[in-house]
């Protein structure tokens, strides 16, 4: 078992990170032992999975010391609301080609050469947020990213959830529930 | 004569995409066109819903400036429903706009316009190295800083609204949720450390006052040489830089400029009116043409569609506002050619006219005279625009401007909050009525126009900032303001004409864009060029 999952991403790492701190002296970012993160945007067909998803858990109650962050289509901010987060579970919709409703779960340690580039704050892929999110926390970098992905029917704007998306929704929450339960228990 | 066509075509993600076309001749932009390819339809969304739908659906807009969206949106149904307003829930809702713009400065800075300043095409410059020394993605010794404290603002907006992006806590009489005083404390030493460590460290050099105490084009340039500290900080080498390499020269656009104005005073806004809008702003609202200042009136609004892919060729005031999206492949017979519609404003005695938004326009609009006590009134922009007149540089230096202007207004609200005092007056849903909320997006006037019928959303109508300075050529053929900005900039290699970029990039607009270079004869294309820009 490897102890740090995330060693060989850092020595990959391209630049350095900033010295400087977002925080002001004497003001430590919040901690949680994990951060859900969905991202999306809820006017665009299923590109809503992510926040939906939040919005359930939020519902239907976490464990404590469970971070939910609707990430919305703010690319950049994906990477500060990782800060303090002991593991994090990033949620969005993808379009590969694959079925609709297809459900894919990423282990970041096995994503090797993120893209350290931006191509601009609106444009912000979950890969590229991942990147910028090493890049700016260094060492305070979350070791476990797990990262799902949801393959959209449609992106019409005001769209509803298209069942197979819907159905794909349901799986994932469940996984989360029982990655986060697991989380509790093992302390 | 040299002819290249060079076309910007859109990158395939959920937001906004932009398609610009320019021709050059010799080596000079000579036209452009600007083209949104991307239909939003949150109107046609928005129909029929429920009154408080937009304050949910329009902070989706954008995830770059999801508070402004909510702000005007508030606003909008304060209106309709005659709301009234405790001078807290002003106070809150001013400070969380104001700090989604602080955010929006420096990000806007270091992470897209700067990185052009490190392009080959002006290594020929003595300031070369230090540009790329400083402003190069990730390992640049400016850009990891101004990325990083960026997010310090934006830290003020989650304590007071719950989260940023895309809160929804601004609520008909009011805000949602009461700070404490823990609260308070912890924004303002948030908002201490992103003007000590940022604004006054980096960026000026100087204290906030000292750089507010500029009052013309020759003060500013005599603070860049004051001293070594002023002389070296960013912004002293930003301006040294542009005069260096050209960019005072173009990207002038129209000089015309049209300003909604945002920011409350709490006593002169406690039952927001559209007739009583004006007076109540702290940041002015105004409109320049021709070189005069005239009032802001929403009323002579209009929404242009003769070049955009919707029915018709009318000019509806928003209140009236259809949003009846054709086939572009149709409309293109017709001559259209963009998704964004064409604002105008109906100017007294010069009928309607392209109007640029954003920081250069609330400036101006500041610098007009008869501001009242509560009022911003700033000199500056006015005499830099009479001195040397718009241009990359001066867009670029306004929005920068701004963040220790905004940085002090900030700062004074959260020293007005009474946390005795309540943050909500439960409204009256009226079922019927006529709304307008407008404020300042980082990049420039954003409003709503809602109507009310028998308790659900009979019309909804939003002017983005973007659609301000990206819309098409209107009836009369008008270009829009970026199209007319883009004309006259030299391009020393249409392989790669980042000066297209820097022009783009000073509007800071919400669409993101890919260039494709074409040679105009064969159709060869030449390059590729990504020029994004933000919300």
């Amino acid at each position: 078992m490897n102890p740090d999952p995330a060693a060989g991403l850092r020595a990959r790492r391209v630049a350095p990170s900033p010295a400087v701190r977002l925080d002001p002296p004497g003001i430590e970012p919040p901690t949680c032992t994990a951060a859900v993160i969905g991202c999306g945007n809820p006017l665009r067909g299923d590109d809503a999975v992510g926040p939906i998803l939040i919005r359930r858990l939020a519902e239907a109650g976490v464990p404590a010391g469970v971070r939910l962050v609707d990430g919305g289509t703010a690319g950049m901010d994906t990477a500060f609301a990782m800060r303090g987060a002991g593991r994090v579970l990033l949620v969005d919709a993808a379009r590969t080609g694959a079925a609709p409703g297809t459900v894919y779960r990423v282990p970041a340690d096995e994503l090797v050469d993120l893209p350290l580039h931006l191509p601009q704050p609106h444009a912000v892929r979950w890969d590229q947020a991942l990147a910028f999110g090493q890049w700016l926390l260094g060492d305070d970098y979350p070791t476990d990213v797990t990262v799902y992905l949801i393959e959209a029917a449609t992106l019409e704007p005001g769209a509803a959830l298209s069942p197979p998306v819907l159905r794909a929704m349901e799986r994932v929450r469940t996984l989360i529930i029982d990655e986060l339960a697991g989380d509790a228990a093992h302390g | 004569m040299t002819t290249v066509d060079l076309n910007v075509s859109p990158m395939g993600r959920v937001e906004g995409d932009l398609d610009v076309r320019v021709t050059i001749d010799d080596g000079v932009v000579g036209s452009a066109w600007t083209s949104a390819a991307m239909f939003r339809g949150l109107e046609i969304i928005l129909r029929g819903k429920d009154p408080q739908a937009g304050l949910i659906v329009t902070p989706r807009i954008c995830g770059i400036c999801g508070g402004s969206h909510l702000y005007k949106a508030a606003y909008a149904l304060d209106v309709a429903w005659r709301t009234e307003l405790p001078p807290n829930a002003t106070l809150v809702r001013n400070i969380a706009q104001a700090c989604e713009t602080l955010q929006s400065i420096p990000r806007g800075f270091y992470a897209l316009f700067a990185i052009d300043l490190t392009h080959r095409r002006h290594a020929a410059s003595p300031l070369y190295e230090e540009a790329v020394r400083r402003f190069t993605p990730f390992t640049g010794t400016s850009y990891g800083p101004g990325v990083v404290l960026s997010a310090a603002p934006v830290e003020i907006y989650a304590i007071l609204g719950g989260q940023w992006p895309h809160s929804s806590f601004m609520v008909p009489g009011g805000v949602i949720g009461a700070p404490t005083l823990a609260d308070v404390t912890r924004a303002t030493a948030i908002l201490e450390h992103w003007r000590s460590e940022w604004l006054e460290k980096r960026w000026l050099g100087c204290s906030v006052d000292r750089w507010l105490a500029n009052r013309t084009w020759a003060d500013v340039l005599a603070w860049v040489y004051e001293n070594e500290s002023q002389h070296d900080s960013d912004c002293g080498f930003f301006l040294r830089y542009c005069l260096d390499v050209g960019l005072d020269r173009y990207g002038q656009g129209s000089g015309d400029y049209l300003a909604s104005g945002t920011y409350f005073d709490p006593e002169l806004y406690a039952r927001p009116t559209i007739d009583g809008r004006g007076q109540a702003l702290i940041s002015r609202s105004g409109v320049y043409a021709d070189g005069t200042h005239l009032p802001f009136d929403q009323a002579r609004i209009r929404e242009d569609v003769t070049h955009s892919y919707y029915r018709g060729t009318a000019a509806h005031h928003p209140f009236e506002g259809e949003t009846d999206p054709i086939d572009p492949e149709n409309g293109r017979e017709a001559g259209k050619y963009s998704w964004a519609k064409s604002p105008r404003y109906d100017i007294p005695g010069l009928g309607l006219r392209p109007l640029e938004t954003g920081p250069l326009a609330r400036r101006i609009a500041a610098a007009a005279p008869d501001a009242a006590a509560h009022q911003d009134h700033d000199p500056l922009f006015g005499d830099i625009l009479a001195a040397i007149g718009p241009s990359v540089m001066v867009r670029v230096l306004a929005r920068m401007h701004e963040a220790a202007r905004t940085y002090r207004w900030v700062r004074g609200w959260l020293d007005q909050l009474d946390l005795h005092g309540p943050f909500h007056i439960p409204p009256p849903e009226l079922e019927d009525g006529r709304g307008f909320g407008a404020t300042e997006a980082a990049r420039g006037s954003l409003a709503d126009w809602i109507v009310l019928e028998r308790g659900r959303i009979a019309n909804y109508q939003v002017i983005t900032p973007t659609a301000w300075n990206i819309g098409p050529r209107d009836g009369e053929g008008t270009p829009g303001p970026i199209e007319a900005a883009l004309v006259g900039t030299p391009v020393a290699d249409p392989n790669d004409p980042v000066e297209l970029g820097h022009v783009a990039r000073s509007f800071d607009s919400c669409l993101v864009c890919t260039v494709h270079a074409f040679d105009g004869r064969t159709g060869r294309e030449l390059s590729r060029f990504t020029l994004g820009e933000t919300a």
